[in-house]
């Protein structure tokens, strides 16, 4: 009857086709024919979830294999959480509308901090203890996966196991490991133990961190023998030969990114030492090109989508964009398929395929510009000049753009007032470009979107052991910006503070977060990443009444010899490659892309990972 | 040549709106591989039009997509095509070729036929209320258009209606066949909220479905896609 009750909310609810399923080539195994049942959990709406790439190819994956399925969950967004509540409907699946406590395994991808609170949310409302020490057999093996998996510590309580690093052979290791221990009917302690031997992966309640008197961590050992004391990421070494989807779910309602989405490379060389998937998703692997056209060729023909985008940490860094752009176009011309590319690197060879994307649509153009000024740059590797920004908008205003999208942050480490001065010199440089271009060339309307976000120090990278801005701080210098950015042209964005803020606390947290975390859900807070839901008092709150202190995890520098609640996972990098390349930032040197030259990051001591470089 | 398309909108999809619809629809016939047509233009899309947009939230049996195509196919061709692409809450269940002169389907719309399911509450006082109900000459309702509320006498666009009631499942079985045209077009809601305000009562629980879409031929009603 939980069928027809779910159909009775959707009568009661904003956008029910959030919650429908049944989309083409949504997956419909007979669960009776799977040995293993595992639901899938993006903590955020379905239109943010189906846009997560990752997500859809585990999706893919699991259901490849023979003996085990997978169905998607998304988190309702709060009218129909509050309803579900009230009307005792346990949170589903959309595939089959089957309660998620009933599965094997429910995975959950941590792609953002601010979306922790979500995740507490997603196991209440599907009636799973939110501690990993309280659930039974009759609960799912709760693992959790994604970036946010490097810093696992705030989530240590409530995740079963972590899976770190590439998902698509580890994903399978777990579940053969869950299969077995289910047939053998071993006991849920010996299954997580069993997990844990796995490459990869990370289970919390299987070792032990101890704190010094000041509140740094003092030991983190494992309690037992046979758990390994580090836990090494996974690793797919050849993108050719791992699963990517030929045929995707085309959903009914309209998605944040609603198109064929086809990975071109994994991992990104060009060390900008904030950036944390830059580190993490290390060495770069590129597909080939007969591979993306062959799965374009698929997708296209499956999925009737009308775009196809090219994605990675830096398309323009693909080899042989150039060639491959022209013949994407060239092949579905005919089927009116356009191509974009995201996140275009200003720096790269592509004004020839700019010109002929642009036969399709105008679109605005984005440049991560990340610092005002070319020291600031060099500090945080951002080999961008400002050379490369003037005469690549240049180019593009002549050949008929008139939108363009500048990023920026502030509140790096040694930033100056003068590197927020560089922040409106560039806009300026920008529009001046603009009416540089002569009129009858240029397209009407210039439109420059700048927009400044606050710094976020991340684990993993050379500015983990930095402070954050205090909010004070953060407010200050916005307030210099919105003076600074008064321009004809330009409009100037920022984002809160007080969520950065937050951001920096679980991006670098410990286990004691973890109760100032659940303290915050407890107090209401959830999709803490939209503003109209985000409660910056009742965090405040929540960590007066755990006793945890934001400041310390936030604004805290720390010291080199400083043991990092995370330095128990080895990401491929080096913590000493990390301290070096954090010396070098504070003395101002940019350190090479090490396609020029190897830096000794740490990825060579694995077999295959830099091959051919 | 166009394609007169009749599919299902499946209990499991009737929240979808009409946009979220149509982009369905445009996909999947783009995964067809049927010889479609395009609009010319900076965006080109698919030339298709519904006969009816459907409300969100209401199912339909029958509903009709009339798409241009600009080559030669059959229509059992068209038909597996588009059940191969469609999901299954969508299915087709008829197509139709016919050439570009042929009238616009929604041009020739005259009514449509609902299912109404009543249960619970007062029920069985609609029921019985019915007869009494489609006697007068003139039944005034309250119309609301995005622009304006009018009265309107909605008897003479009532063209059916029945129920059966069932005592042991305290469930009406309503048959509504309405008028569908241009001016004088009766929401099963407006028909639901003036009986249960002729029979003063409550509107008890209830759930529409359309069922036919019907256009007509010398005063005989008969299904849209066979005009």
């Amino acid at each position: 009857m939980l069928k027809e009750k779910i159909d009775s909310l959707l009568d009661r609810v904003q956008k029910p086709a959030r919650y429908m399923g049944g989309e083409m080539n949504a997956a419909l195994k007979d669960p009776k024919s799977v040995a293993i049942r595992y639901a899938f959990a993006f903590p955020d709406v379905y239109e943010v979830g189906m846009s997560h790439l990752g997500s859809r190819i585990l999706y893919d994956i699991i259901n490849k294999h023979e003996d085990a399925l997978c169905e998607r969950v998304f988190m309702p967004w709060v009218d129909m959480a509050d309803l579900m509540r009230k009307e005792n409907v346990p949170l589903f699946t959309l595939e089959t509308r089957s309660p998620v406590r009933g599965f094997d395994m429910l995975g959950i991808t941590l792609q953002y901090e601010m979306s922790y609170t979500n995740i507490l949310e997603i196991l209440d409302l599907s009636g799973i203890p939110l501690h990993s020490e309280d659930r039974t057999w009759d609960d799912p093996i709760v693992i959790a996966g994604g970036p946010c998996a490097f810093n696992p510590e705030p989530l240590h309580h409530f995740i079963d196991a972590f899976s770190i690093g590439d998902g698509e052979i580890s994903t399978l290791e777990t579940i053969e490991v869950l299969k077995q221990c289910k047939a053998e009917g071993v006991s849920r302690q010996e299954c997580l133990r069993r997990l844990s031997r796995l490459r990869g992966v990370y289970v919390p309640s299987l070792y032990e961190a101890t704190y010094h008197e000041d509140g740094t961590l003092k030991t983190f050992e494992p309690i037992e023998e046979g758990v390994p004391r580090t836990v090494v990421k996974n690793m797919i070494a050849d993108l050719d030969t791992a699963e990517y989807p030929e045929s995707v779910i085309v959903p009914f309602m309209e998605i944040v990114h609603d198109r064929i989405n086809i990975e071109v490379l994994r991992g990104c060389t060009r060390g900008c030492r904030f950036c944390q998937a830059g580190m993490i998703y290390r060495p770069v692997r590129e597909r080939s090109m007969q591979r993306i056209l062959e799965l374009a060729g698929k997708l296209v023909d499956g999925t009737g989508y009308e775009e196809i985008t090219l994605s990675s940490l830096s398309t323009g860094d693909y080899s042989c964009l150039p060639q491959l752009a022209h013949e994407l176009m060239e092949r579905f011309a005919e089927k009116r398929v356009s191509l974009s590319l995201p996140s275009l690197r200003l720096d790269s060879d592509l004004k020839k395929t700019l010109e002929e994307t642009q036969k399709v649509r105008k679109s605005s153009l984005t440049y991560a510009m990340e610092a005002g000024t070319q020291r600031l740059r060099d500090v945080i590797n951002k080999g961008i000049t400002e050379e490369n920004l003037t005469s690549s908008v240049s180019d593009a205003f002549a050949s008929g753009w008139s939108s363009v999208k500048l990023y920026f942050m502030f509140g790096l480490p040694t930033e100056t007032y003068e590197d927020l001065d560089g922040i409106a010199d560039l806009a300026n440089k920008v529009v001046r470009k603009y009416f540089e271009t002569p009129k009858h060339i240029r397209a009407k309307g210039l439109r420059v979107n700048c927009s400044a976000s606050c710094f976020v120090p991340k684990a993993f990278t050379p500015f983990q052991w930095e402070a954050q801005d205090t909010i004070e701080q953060f407010e200050e210098k916005q307030k210099h910006l919105c003076r600074i950015m008064h321009i004809k042209g330009v409009e100037f964005n920022w984002h809160e503070p007080q969520v950065s803020f937050l951001e920096a606390v679980f991006a670098r947290g410990d286990r004691k977060t973890a109760d100032a975390l659940e303290a915050a859900w407890k107090l209401g807070c959830r999709f803490d990443g939209w503003t109209d839901q985000f409660k910056f008092d009742k965090w405040m709150e929540a960590f007066e009444q755990t006793g945890v202190d934001p400041k310390f995890y936030a604004n805290r520098r720390r010291e080199k010899d400083e043991l990092l609640p995370w330095s128990f996972i080895d990401a491929g990098v080096t913590q000493s490659f990390l301290w070096r390349e954090r010396e070098r930032a504070v003395s101002g040197q940019p350190t090479p892309d090490c396609r020029k030259g190897c830096q000794g990051c740490g990825l060579k001591r694995f077999e295959g990972a830099c091959e051919g470089r | 040549m166009r394609m007169l398309l009749q599919f299902k909108k499946g209990d499991i999809v009737r929240h979808l709106g009409l946009l979220d619809l149509q982009r369905t629809m445009q996909r999947a016939l783009r995964r067809s591989g049927l010889p479609v047509a395009y609009s010319k233009g900076f965006n080109p899309h698919i030339v298709m039009s519904f006969a009816s947009a459907l409300s969100s939230g209401i199912p339909g049996d029958a509903e009709l997509l009339d798409v241009s195509l600009c080559g030669e196919v059959t229509e059992e061709q068209c038909l597996s095509a588009m059940n191969r692409v469609l999901p299954p809450a969508l299915c087709a269940s008829r197509v139709r070729l016919v050439d570009d002169h042929f009238p616009k389907v929604s041009a020739s719309l005259r009514t449509a036929q609902y299912r109404i399911t009543l249960k619970g509450g007062e029920t069985k006082r609609i029921a019985e209320r019915l007869s009494a109900f489609l006697a007068e000459e003139e039944i005034m309702a309250l119309r609301k258009t995005k622009k304006n509320e009018t009265m309107v006498n909605i008897r003479p666009m009532i063209h059916e209606l029945t129920a059966e009631y069932d005592s042991q499942t305290d469930t009406a079985i309503m048959i509504a066949r309405v008028s569908f045209i241009e001016q004088a077009t009766l929401k099963p809601d407006l028909l639901l909220d003036a009986l249960c305000a002729y029979a003063g009562v409550q509107l008890p629980k209830y759930e529409i479905r359309r069922t036919h879409l019907l256009g007509e031929v010398n005063g005989q009603s008969i299904p849209l896609i066979d005009m």
